[in-house]
């Protein structure tokens, strides 16, 4: 059996292949479910539905709830009105972990190996996952945004460099199949619409600003400072230019980064927001900025999306003005939207001349880029590209694609992320990393790539958001 | 000499088990004592609850995760000129 299973693709799918497929009938289910129980009464109004169509899919998926005391907080929803009234998720937490070993197991059948080798290992990962999630929604680190992805590879690395990885759990480690398949469904919420949301003065600071600072990042990393490792200085350069650890995880697959570069960046990242989002609406307020500029530059420098908000809102209220945190959240929102370009922008880069065998096959160039192109990249962009036609379709489908976003995709997403996490830190080898965190020079890759952000994104939140395109209103 | 290798080999997992038990000792430590007492402090549990009110969601890893979308204001309409 364990030959049996061993046995790399035996007449099974490519795993991005799998990816693709999961994850579009994933995001297909959804919406039919999502269409099939749509509201009989005002359908089309976004007032009535302001997170979109109640998905019938959210009573079968959810995290644990935030807690400050007791673990047990998490298994309840205390209403926000009447805090008696709760309503427990244990089932909807166990539902979600069932997901993922569903998913696991679909995916083992597809790339042919064998089920029962790896159905013990994806209950248990899936409970690990959990636990990840659980230490996440501790209040504390909540609203300090130390998001799952730390604390799931924390759980992994914990037991992958105590006890090691059981060998029972070896054939079920398929942290890479399920963080593709999560980004196939993750297209899903990458909506191009959105990008128009702040008209020219967003697309301005987030698509100016953004991509000139990955590119002179990256440069930056691998000509000047000369890490060796080319993936490493673009995750770096995606997560900290881009918006965080959603970026990091979708360009980390598209350039193939090692476990390892992809856990030191999202540390990096995650640091740097914790300080950002606590220094810099007192620096604003103490300069004096106009809090529209000030929300702008802190959606367009702060890494995680809830840091943004949270720095918006900080600002928002020290001055009593909401528009800065209104801002924030928008500015990132576009710059969310980007992730989908840039990850396929990194894949061709990657497979068209990072990747390149000078001394390999004479093969026409296209030809070698195709096979080395990271397919399951396709089915992200393909997710992202049908949700966004059909959102822009009609009213009622730009709540039918919300409520399915809201109330399924992006905790299933969520999940699929987190215990792949696990999976990463369980096979995470940070010796190998040692020589380059012993330079310090990823930090310092980090520090110098967030100071050109930070000054250019000033400058063009500045530039637009606060001369170019201000209309002069009489008071 | 054999003696010895199997002792190592029995310590081996004796010492990865301790290893497990200490570290997640400490980590419940952290969850359970530390952390719910820096809740408690008055700065941060000012921050939680003026970020609760306002229904933000911090650990939010995409807007889609908000707890309401952030859609443009009247005000950044009227104030705004977004397509010249």
């Amino acid at each position: 059996m364990t030959k049996d299973v061993l046995l790399p693709h035996r007449h099974g799918l490519h795993e991005d292949s799998a990816a693709i497929i999961i994850g579009v009938i994933i995001v297909a289910l959804s919406l039919v479910i999502g269409w099939n129980a749509r509201p009989t009464a005002d359908a089309g109004s976004r007032e009535k539905h302001p997170k979109g169509w109640r998905n019938p899919l959210s009573a079968t998926i959810d995290k644990p709830q935030s807690w400050s005391d007791s673990p047990a907080r998490s298994l309840v929803v205390v209403d926000k009105k009447d805090p008696a009234k709760v309503t427990p998720v244990s089932r909807a937490i166990l539902l979600g972990m069932a997901w993922v070993v569903g998913v696991s197991a679909v995916g083992t059948l597809l790339r042919g190996r064998s089920l029962l080798a790896v159905l013990p290992g994806a209950c248990a990962l899936a409970l690990l996952g959990g636990l990840a999630y659980l230490m996440a929604a501790q209040k504390v680190i909540n609203h300090y945004n130390l998001e799952y992805p730390l604390w799931a590879l924390l759980v992994g690395l914990v037991i992958g460099n105590t006890v090691g990885v059981p060998k029972w759990l070896e054939p079920s480690l398929q942290g890479e199949f399920l963080i593709k398949t999560g980004l196939v469904v993750f297209g899903a919420e990458v909506l191009f619409s959105r990008l128009l949301e702040l008209g020219l003065p967003g697309l301005l600071t987030s698509w100016v600003v953004t991509p000139i600072v990955l590119v002179t990042t990256y440069l930056f990393g691998v000509y000047w400072m000369k890490i060796p490792s080319k993936s490493l200085c673009m995750v770096i350069a995606a997560d900290m230019s881009v918006c965080g650890v959603s970026a990091a995880i979708a360009t980390g697959a598209a350039c193939k980064a090692k476990k390892e570069e992809l856990s030191l960046a999202i540390g990096l990242s995650l640091l740097f927001t914790v300080a950002m989002m606590v220094v810099m609406p007192p620096f604003i307020q103490w300069t004096g900025m106009d809090p529209i500029v000030g929300g702008a530059w802190i959606g367009g420098t702060i890494d995680a999306t809830g840091a943004v908000v949270a720095a918006g809102e900080m600002l928002g209220r020290s001055i009593d003005d909401k528009r800065p945190a209104e801002v924030a959240a928008t500015v990132k929102m576009i710059q969310n939207s980007m992730i989908g370009i840039i990850a396929f922008a990194v894949a061709v880069y990657w497979a068209g001349w990072v990747d390149r065998d000078a001394a390999g096959p004479k093969s026409s160039l296209a030809a070698e880029a195709w096979r080395r192109f990271p397919k399951f990249i396709l089915g992200f962009i393909g997710t992202s590209i049908a949700c966004s036609v059909l959102f822009t379709s009609s009213p009622e489908l730009s709540l039918l694609i919300d409520g399915a976003i809201s109330g399924f995709t992006s905790r299933l997403r969520g999940w699929l992320f987190c215990v792949g996490f696990v999976c990463m830190g369980l096979q995470t080898n940070f010796r190998e990393l040692a020589p380059t965190l012993a330079s310090g020079r990823p930090l310092v890759l980090y520090c110098l790539g967030q100071a050109l952000n930070l000054a250019l994104s000033l400058a063009m939140a500045s530039l637009t958001f606060g001369w170019l395109f201000r209309k002069v209103v009489e008071p | 000499m054999s003696g010895t290798a199997g002792e190592r080999h029995q310590r081996g997992p004796a010492l990865g088990i301790a290893r497990l038990l200490l570290v997640t000792a400490t980590i419940v430590a952290i969850w359970m004592i530390v952390l719910p007492w820096l809740g408690s402090r008055p700065a941060i549990s000012r921050h939680i609850e003026t970020m609760e009110a306002a229904g933000v969601q911090p650990g939010a890893m995409f807007y889609t995760e908000l707890e309401r979308l952030p859609l443009r204001s009247e005000w950044i309409e009227q104030h705004l000129v977004l397509w010249p």
